[in-house]
């Protein structure tokens, strides 16, 4: 099925309620040739050029269609609006796979490792569920965490992101030079209207962690009306901070789930020092 | 990049109407005839290959490392609809004793069964394969084969091997190779010692195994495959069968990237099985994670060493042991061994060497032939060692090695001496004297590629700049005693030539290089390399840099003889020696300049017709003191390599590989350049991210998401210092074969420039995240 709009989409989607929604096809494809996905049926969503574009919304927020693909958002239109995201979507992969894969799409595979996750998860986006004569708004957060997962029927279309106009950030650390998978990923968005700045830790955990508590000690240590600056040492800190909280003691040991009780293990120690320096570099450089 | 000026005037020729001159000889550098079609996606390979009703075949594997067959229920696959045959080991020519034993092979020890009986060895080994009238069915058929396992404890630790109960009736072991030269009490002022690793690389071809069988109205079957060994294929799947060789033809199609053995048997026998079962053409393609569970990888290796040493850092005594981990079936482990063994002190000249090696057998994926097998893992430890030792000794890395340098008729250890020319200061010299890449510092306009990539990570506060020299060796063609030979036939008619040889260009170049000696030596400029297939007269595999020195031989030779019957003639009339008569440009001139006659008029509408054979000198096996004439040539390479590290993240970037390396005299230099760009890809590839993990036997990332090859950024900027050409004597053209030789070198050269740039001994490769962070 290739819908030529949203509406038709939905439609399609209502009278098919198995098929699948498929727009770049990158991590799809990948799994039907694998053998892991037969699907009863595809709707294209590559017609729907509503869905590829953007607009505003009053109250400082951008609607993002679910098709913006991750070249699209690394233009820099795009960088100067959400700067974060451009940055997660330029290095999501190699060209052949930004020119096509989309934000919504990244968003419904839920991978770990997906780049745009953390972004969103800080920003504290919202994603448009619609359905054949309704839609619900359901937080990026919920629908990753299955608190509030897509139904039947419903297709992801518009992802709702507040409008900063501060710095933000998004670091990945990987293996090689060359476009690869986040071993883990940081990304920190300032929102000095609120005086707060928002962390969200990604591939370390199925889905992006957001360390709270160091974010509201760290919002403390900023100079909100002056120069923003922040002591090294308060920042190595937050590093620390943000690290402890998001890798546990145990993680990679065997039985993740028991208790630990001989201090954290060779795994834990590795990560939380990759988490600690990117978290501190992304909060200086915001900074900057 | 510099290009050497003393390779001779090339001479040129007109490339047809009006267009440029096009290159045209030895030491030019035409583009491969392949190039452009490859480029342009339109080049046909195995997996493009099509019959009039094929059938589809697919394969059961183990997902077991080490289990036991109790029983096969082949029954429901065969009922499903569209499945035309389901074979097993059952079906396969049985043993000595009667009973199926899956018909074993292999290159050297016939021990690797085509498809398991009774047991399995490793993760993915073959069990059953279907022929079907469509993929699908087949895959699902695969998936209805019932198999009753008896999973066995697997022995994953090579160091286990030697005590763990036989995992194969020929036992764990597959080789044991003791070398002892020199007094074993020699002692140095200064001793360093090291414990070194090696990885699993895989050859992770671009194109994954693909292959099409069709059944012959002679009871036979030809096999369209892209082998790079075809009439060695043929053989063994004609033995595993058993038919007689000459009822299986294999049809080499285009090969999709080889640095290795291209096919496995398995794969070829079991698709020639399906065709003659049912009677139909049959198509198999692999699966990525297929292809990564049964072609050969890399030995992983560890090797322990101490040298001693003057207090100047003069070599005074190298004692190592290596072990090779051989994975479940011997392959080429026994030859993998040989090299590691022999070149175990490095191009360096040393009294007392005592080693001893062993290859064994694990439930791990088997390993075989990849560029440099056995001389890379050496290499990378010598290299270590020699690091340790100029940082004791207090000396320029650089120096330490040039001071222990071998030179042209030094001896190996092996007690061989080294007649070829071992230009090793030299090369070591080139590279050193090359400047070096500009910091960020000196260029700040410029924009810097940051360890982590563009949009990474990479901060320039924590980035460390590390340059590290290496040196290495690697032997060329079979080595202990195996008979190298190459047959060749050129044909001359009107104003072209045709070369027929089975050597397999696997992307190696060698039908540019066989173009090139026959337009020298005939001075036609039309040639045409016929495709190989194994009803044309023996060439041998292409490995081991072998078809440059055998096949480039027999084609010079054969093309010798087609001259001299085309000049003889006319010498004879003109009562003169046919050496002062010359082709060039398509005629043939006599020194005086009288006779000038085109080579279309000579030949009197004949054809002419030569088959010549190359074969080297032969060699002997090493002996149980691990001495003997073991090689029958040995090129060296020199590396420096410059890296940044993100000290924090273990982030490393190869900013420049500078090579120097011994070439005997550069017939393609832009082949040999693209040759040392792969090569030195590969070895970065192995240094830094290449590493098919296992865990207790199984295969952790069978994917190339998960097996990172390097990509276009991860690969440096490669800087040829030198293509030194000193003449080896006893090759064809003085040549040596270029390929090998890099790859064996590059990962101890990044291995070292991040020793340089972190201080932290680097003792294993491929060099992790956590093997680079300082903090």
């Amino acid at each position: 099925m290739l819908p030529a709009s949203l509406d038709e989409a939905v439609d399609a989607l209502a009278a098919a309620p198995a098929a699948v929604p498929v727009a770049g096809a990158t991590d799809l494809m990948e799994a039907v040739n694998a053998g892991r996905l037969r699907p009863a049926a595809l709707v294209g969503l590559g017609r729907i050029t509503e869905l590829r574009g953007w607009r505003y919304e009053d109250g400082g927020t951008a609607v993002l269609g679910a098709g913006l693909t991750h070249a699209r958002m690394d233009r820099p239109d795009f960088a100067a609006l959400i700067p974060a995201l451009a940055d997660a979507a330029r290095t999501a992969g190699p060209p052949q796979v930004r020119n096509v894969g989309t934000l919504g799409g990244n968003i419904v595979t839920a991978a770990p490792a997906g780049d745009t996750l953390p972004v969103l998860t800080a920003l504290e986006a919202t994603v448009t569920l619609a359905r054949a004569g309704a839609s619900r708004e359901v937080p990026v957060s919920h629908l990753l965490t299955g608190l509030d997962p897509v139904r039947p029927g419903e297709l992801l279309t518009w992802v709702r992101v507040p409008l900063l106009h501060a710095p933000q950030v998004f670091l990945k650390a990987t293996g090689r030079s060359g476009p690869a998978r986040a071993t883990a990923s940081v990304a920190l968005v300032l929102d000095p209207a609120r005086r707060s700045v928002r962390c969200a830790v990604g591939a370390v955990a199925p889905v992006p962690l957001r360390p709270l508590e160091a974010e509201a000690w760290v919002a403390g240590c900023i100079d909100w009306d002056g120069s923003r600056e922040i002591d090294p040492a308060a920042n190595a800190a937050f590093g620390e901070y943000v690290a402890t909280a998001c890798v546990p003691d145990n993680y990679g040991a065997e039985g993740a789930w028991e208790a630990v009780t001989e201090g954290p293990t060779a795994a834990a120690v590795r990560l939380r020092r990759t988490v600690a320096v990117l978290a501190r570099r992304a909060l200086g450089r915001a900074l900057k | 990049m510099t290009s050497p000026t003393d390779i001779g005037a090339a001479p040129q020729q007109d490339g047809g109407e009006g267009g440029a001159p096009e290159p045209f000889g030895l030491g030019s550098s035409p583009l491969r005839s392949d190039a452009l079609p490859k480029a342009l996606g339109i080049y046909p390979y195995a997996a493009d290959l099509w019959a009039e009703g094929l059938l589809w075949g697919a394969v059961l594997r183990s997902p077991h490392p080490h289990a036991r067959i109790r029983g096969i229920d082949t029954s429901a696959a065969l009922a499903l609809p569209g499945v035309h045959a389901v074979v097993t080991a059952a079906d396969l020519p049985p043993g000595p004793d009667g009973t199926p034993d899956g018909a074993p092979a292999g290159p050297v020890v016939a021990d690797r069964p085509v498809l398991a009986a009774g047991v399995v060895r490793h993760h993915g080994e073959p069990i059953a394969a279907v022929a079907a009238d469509h993929p699908d069915t087949a895959r699902l058929a695969v998936g209805l084969i019932v198999v009753d396992y008896e999973p066995l404890e697997a022995v994953t630790d090579p160091e286990q091997a030697f005590t763990a109960p036989a995992l194969h009736p020929d036992g764990n072991l597959f080789r044991h190779l003791p070398l002892r030269t020199g007094d074993p009490d020699a002692v140095g002022e200064i001793v360093v010692e090291g414990l070194y690793q090696v990885g699993r690389q895989d050859p992770a071809p671009l194109g994954a195994e693909a292959g099409l069988a069709v059944p012959r109205p002679d009871g036979g079957v030809e096999l369209h495959l892209s082998s790079t060994d075809p009439h060695g294929d043929r053989d063994r799947t004609a033995a595993c069968l058993g038919l007689e060789p000459d009822r299986v033809r294999l049809v080499v199609t285009g090969v999709p990237g080889a640095t290795t053995d291209r096919e496995d048997l398995s794969f070829q026998v079991t698709l020639a099985l399906l065709a003659l079962r049912t009677g139909r053409p049959v198509k198999m393609t692999l699966t990525r994670e297929e292809s990564f569970q049964t072609h050969t990888s890399r030995h992983p290796a560890l090797l322990r060493y101490r040298h001693h040493a003057d207090a100047d850092g003069t070599l005074v005594k190298v004692e190592a042991q290596i072990l090779l981990d051989g994975g479940a079936y011997a392959d080429v482990s026994a030859e993998a061994l040989a090299a590691a063994t022999a070149f175990s002190a490095g191009p360096y000249v040393c009294p007392n060497v005592f080693v001893d090696a062993w290859a064994v057998r694990t439930n791990n994926p088997p390993a075989g032939r990849m560029r440099g097998e056995g001389a890379l893992q050496a290499c990378f430890a010598y290299e270590s060692q020699l690091d340790q030792l100029a940082a004791r000794v207090g000396v320029d890395p650089v120096e330490i090695r040039r001071r222990n340098a071998m030179s042209t008729g030094d001896p190996l250890p092996t007690g061989q001496a080294v007649t070829c020319p071992a230009p090793v200061r030299a090369l070591l010299d080139a590279v050193a004297d090359e400047p070096l890449p500009a910091l960020p510092v000196d260029d700040p306009d410029a924009e810097w590629l940051l360890p982590g990539g563009p949009g990474g990570a990479g901060d320039p506060a924590a980035v460390r700049r590390g340059i590290g020299y290496a040196v290495g060796m690697v032997h060329m063609l079979g080595a202990e005693g195996e008979d190298e030979v190459s047959t060749a036939t050129v044909r001359v008619s009107g104003d072209h030539a045709t070369v027929i040889c089975a050597a397999v260009d696997a992307g190696q170049g060698f039908a540019t290089l066989a173009r090139q000696i026959v337009q020298t030596v005939l001075g036609v400029s039309e040639v045409y390399i016929a495709p190989a297939d194994s009803d044309q007269s023996i060439a041998g595999p292409s490995a081991r840099g072998r078809h440059t020195w055998v096949s480039g031989g027999a084609v010079e030779r054969a093309a010798l003889m087609v001259r001299h019957q085309l000049l003889q003639p006319i010498a004879a009339n003109f009562g003169m020696s046919s050496e002062l008569l010359q082709i060039a440009d398509g005629k043939i001139t006599s020194y005086d300049g009288v006779l000038g006659m085109p080579v279309a008029e000579a030949l009197e509408g004949k054809e002419l017709w030569a088959t010549a054979q190359c074969r080297p000198h032969p060699t002997e096996p090493l002996d149980e003191a691990g001495q003997g004439d073991a090689f029958v040539s040995i090129s060296f390479c020199a590396m420096r390599a410059v890296v940044d590290v993100d000290i924090e993240l273990g982030a490393v970037r190869v900013v420049e590989m500078t090579v120097a390396q011994d070439v005997g005299r550069a017939l393609n230099p832009r082949q040999i350049e693209d040759r040392i760009e792969a090569g030195v890809a590969q070895g970065v590839g192995l240094a830094l991210l290449e590493d098919l993990r296992t865990e207790g036997g199984v295969l952790q990332n069978p994917s190339l998401t998960g097996y990172r090859l390097p990509t276009a950024l991860d690969t440096p900027e490669v800087r040829i210092a030198a293509l030194l050409e000193e003449r080896d004597v006893v090759a064809p053209f003085g040549a040596k074969a270029v390929g090998a030789a890099p790859a064996v070198v590059a990962p101890a050269a990044v291995a070292a420039a991040v020793r340089a740039a972190t201080g932290l001994p680097v003792g294993r490769l491929p060099i992790r995240a956590e093997d680079a962070v300082t903090a």
